[in-house]
């Protein structure tokens, strides 16, 4: 350690100590940070990790004074900037702060930069925040900040829209804003989430030599460890408001003390060998074992072909009107281009697999799930599920099976909010049959009990629920209906780590349990390792290889497989 | 961009004929206007004289076409009341609802929108809670009934209001307008702030619910974060992000006051359309019904052009042919 580091050590760049953030609610105040303190050296980045309601994130909008009604900062709380008290702070002189000293960058490229102002504009609205100057002069300032985040072109790029960008240059511009007056912290409150893998290890190493090359402090909150161990020097963990560890990355990760942060790194699937039952991370007790499933006829034998896909093509074009065709012929308009989502895909499921469907956003992998749940029709090519057809042929065509069900991704958006829970999962079951209405209470009951949830819940409405219970639900919705082949679209994807490692126990453990084939759709390859069979990498519309899981990420062939394993943030494993 | 109009027009001539044929079948089928037109002591030779110059003894289908070949000379028949054309009829009418409408619809959004921001703004405080009991008596109070209250306090009370007419105007172009002369705004102020009411009330709660939203959102968030002062936020990125919706509404609202400012126009004798529409109803005069009916279709034709066009004015998103 160097005399100048030591020296910068001795006054700290932001002192945080016995915050308390708390809000108020009509069952009393929650404390959403409850008595944290740390301090953070010039040039040094922490990483702040934790589940979602652990109060990371309301630490870093209390730090940068962004704390709306009905959440206050309560008395004896004291965050210090350079020695100067920001809690009790007049809005104005907060306001003064913000954007200059300290900034931020959000989670949600896509909800952060306003749709209807130009980039440029953004960008002028932030400097004439804190700095008087001409619209040209805002403008070459523009250009050099986008130049400075590696966007190509910037002078041309300053007059475009958000939506004419992708997730990762808004992010990228978003990070500019951050940077325009050369703060001396920057918040980055899961800036890489929402992110492709690839774009997340290009917006990661940037962001590494960007706080090099200024100095910059940086808190980095995210709930992914593997990516706070490669960028972060220090790392707090958080669990219901409190700091629960806090001390340099490598000894946090490697040789965690306490207890919570074990059990988020025993939760990983990149930690534990493929296949095998995931740790539990908080606690939460084993479900029930499930009902004996009833009969099934005519099935073939385990390891045989299944659901075959065969040159399924998926083009999305918009219909043509009448005048807009004249218009085309002559000349005025041009046609809508048509985009081939899926384009010549033959793939074949066996009995009792999982396939991984892995790719990133864009690549046509949810497009083909749901061709091949039967929810999409095909542009052309066929879906046969045991030599049937899962589709009926004709102009409107339907499903015509109830073998093949589906997951989707958000267990919020997935559960009809006005429905019982009961009624959710017993509605498929009583209109195909399968129970009658007076069978169908017992019959959901059982299966609640089998994704581990209280049967005596069934009265209860999906906003009763968390995230995880909520896709429990939705599992024992599709399971519900009997099916043989289940398509997972990313069910995992929007659920913190603990909870994302019993519903992987959960699919794990039903799978051998009922013989369920599963398309399994992700974009994380770390949980597709583990829970897959085999793996089909999608890459524009086309599967680029495929294989025997442990085949393709021991040996990639394909140069997409490649820098996409290659772009995956690894945690540093413990030397022995 | 051009495709998208082009698209639009020729929706336009669809429904104009649409409209054209349903009108003009469904005001023939009501009443007979030779009662209206002779004395009842006519001879039976003066009666059929007139059915024959009046055409009204041939099949519809033929006064059908034969009233849209005259339509398309720009001839819309004679009023059978007024006996004068329709076309000018309706013209001579058309500025004093026009700049009651105008003045109203105007009113209501810029005197409402900010105050529907503020509330949303601040959602808690008592003002704001004012400001939303306001509106919900704006949308209840029955228009004739503020109308009448209107002129009861500003008219007969303190008399400093006049309680009825257009007052003094000024022709520009062959048009009257009043809103050019002092007298002329005097009579305007109490109809314009009787149209008003329910649109202002209407602004207030969208402009409220859609600031209230956007002030949770991650752009309002990320735009605090970057120091900008709350005065921006709101003026630059809440205000743009709230105007689509509050552009439909005043494009809808702006439409069908223009065509149905009927009670206003009644009760504060305004001699514009919702008068002259009234009157002809009563006297079934089928020239001028057809006509004003007609009227109005491509008045929400055009108007909802114009708004889906500021659309793409306001969201770059919605701009098509651009890289």
């Amino acid at each position: 350690m160097t005399a100048q580091t030591q020296a910068a050590m001795a006054t700290p760049l932001l002192e945080v100590s016995n915050l308390n953030t708390w809000f108020a609610t009509a069952r009393g105040e929650i404390k959403a940070v409850d008595g944290v303190s740390f301090s953070l050296a010039p040039g040094e980045v922490l990483g702040l990790v934790g589940e979602s309601g652990s109060g990371k994130s309301i630490t870093g909008f209390s730090i940068i004074g962004l704390i709306d009604e009905p959440g206050r900062i309560v008395e004896g709380s004291s965050i210090k900037l350079e020695g100067r008290e920001l809690v009790g702070l007049p809005a104005h002189e907060l306001r003064a702060i913000r954007g200059k000293t300290i900034s931020m960058v959000f989670q949600d490229p896509m909800m952060t930069l306003n749709p209807v102002l130009s980039i440029g504009t953004q960008i002028r609205l932030a400097l004439e925040a804190h700095e008087k100057l001409s619209a040209a002069e805002a403008r070459e300032r523009a250009i050099k900040a986008l130049h400075q985040v590696r966007i190509t072109e910037p002078e041309k790029k300053v007059d475009f829209f958000p939506h004419q960008f992708s997730g990762g240059m808004r992010q990228r511009v978003a990070i500019a804003i951050a940077l325009l007056h050369r703060p001396k912290l920057i918040i980055c409150d899961e800036p890489t989430t929402a992110l492709d893998v690839s774009i997340q290890a290009e917006i990661l190493a940037e962001m590494k030599e960007l706080v090099a090359e200024l100095g910059t402090t940086l808190i980095w909150i995210s709930h992914d460890l593997a990516i706070v161990s490669s960028i972060a020097d220090r790392v707090a963990v958080m669990k219901t408001g409190k700091i629960v560890e806090i001390g340099p990355a490598m000894g946090v990760l490697t040789k965690p003390q306490h207890d919570y942060t074990k059990s988020l790194l025993d939760a990983l699937p990149s930690r534990a060998k493929p296949g095998q039952l995931l740790l539990r991370g908080s606690g939460i007790e084993d479900a029930a074992p499930p009902p004996r499933k009833e009969k099934t006829a005519n099935l073939p034998p385990l390891g045989s072909p299944y659901l075959v896909i065969d040159h399924a093509v998926k083009r999305f074009e918009k219909p043509t009107g009448f005048v807009l065709k004249l218009a085309i012929k002559s000349g005025i308009a041009q046609p809508h281009p048509s985009v081939d989502a899926v384009s010549d895909v033959s793939l074949v499921l066996k009995r009792g697999e999982v396939l991984g469907l892995v790719g990133e956003s864009g690549s046509g992998k949810s497009t083909l799930g749901r061709m091949a749940a039967g929810i999409t029709v095909p542009t052309s090519g066929f879906i046969h599920l045991n030599g049937q057809p899962v589709m009926s042929a004709g102009r409107s065509p339907r499903k015509v099976t109830t073998r093949i069900q589906t997951i989707f991704q958000d267990p919020f958006a997935s559960l009809n909010g006005r429905m019982r829970i009961g009624d959710i999962v017993a509605e498929g079951p009583i209109a195909h049959g399968l129970v009658t209405r007076a069978e169908s209470v017992a019959y959901v009951q059982s299966w609640l009990a089998t994704v581990g949830l209280d049967p005596s819940l069934a009265n209860r409405f999906p906003h009763q629920f968390s995230g995880g219970q909520r896709q429990r639900i939705a599992i024992a919705r599709a399971l519900a209906m009997q099916p043989d082949v289940v398509v997972c679209d990313e069910p995992v994807a929007s659920l913190d780590v603990s909870i994302q490692a019993q519903i992987i126990n959960l699919l794990i453990r039903l799978r051998s349990e009922l013989d369920l084939s599963l398309i399994f759709i992700s974009h994380d390859l770390s949980v597709v390792r583990h829970l897959c069979d085999r793996v089909a990498i999608m890459y524009r519309g086309q599967i680029v290889e495929e294989g025997d899981a442990g085949v393709i990420y021991d040996n990639p062939q394909h140069e997409y497989t490649r820098r996409l394993l290659a772009a995956v943030p690894a945690l540093p494993v413990a030397a022995e | 961009m051009l495709a998208f109009i082009l698209q639009r027009l020729w929706q336009a001539v669809i429904v104009i004929f649409a409209m054209s044929a349903l009108v003009f079948t469904g005001v023939y089928a009501v009443g007979n206007p030779i009662d209206v037109l002779i004395s009842p002591d006519a001879t039976q030779d003066i009666r059929a004289a007139i059915i024959a110059q009046y055409g009204l003894d041939q099949p519809l289908w033929q006064q059908y076409f034969s009233f849209l070949g005259r339509v398309f000379h720009g001839d819309f028949g004679r009023s059978l009341v007024y006996n004068m054309p329709v076309s000018e009829l309706i013209l001579s009418r058309l500025p004093a609802t026009l700049e009651l409408t105008l003045t109203a619809v105007i009113f209501a959004s810029l005197v409402g929108i900010p105050i529907g921001m503020y509330a949303g703004y601040k959602p808690h405080s008592p003002v704001s809670r004012a400001i939303m009991a306001i509106s919900i008596l704006g949308f209840s109070v029955p228009t004739f009934w503020f109308g009448l209250m209107l002129i009861m306090v500003f008219a007969v009370q303190l008399g400093i209001m006049p309680a009825g007419g257009r007052g003094e105007t000024v022709s520009i172009g062959g048009f009257e307008f009043s809103f050019l002369t002092a007298d002329g705004w005097k009579h305007l102020v109490l109809p314009a702030l009787n149209l008003a009411l329910f649109k202002f009330s209407l602004m207030i709660r969208l402009a409220r619910a859609g600031t209230r939203e956007l002030m949770l959102s991650d752009t309002v968030k990320f735009a605090r974060a970057a120091g900008l002062t709350e005065f921006t936020v709101l003026s630059r990125h809440v205000l743009r992000l709230i105007s689509i919706p509050l552009v439909t509404v005043f494009g809808l609202e702006l439409a069908s006051t223009l065509a149905f400012a009927v009670v206003t126009e009644t009760i504060f004798s305004w001699p514009g359309l919702g008068k002259l529409i009234i009157d002809s109803i009563t006297s079934l005069d089928r020239p001028v019904m057809v006509a004003y009916l007609m009227l109005v279709a491509l008045l929400f034709i055009v108007i909802n052009l114009v708004v889906d066009l500021t659309y793409a004015l306001l969201d770059p998103r919605l701009r098509k042919g651009r890289a």
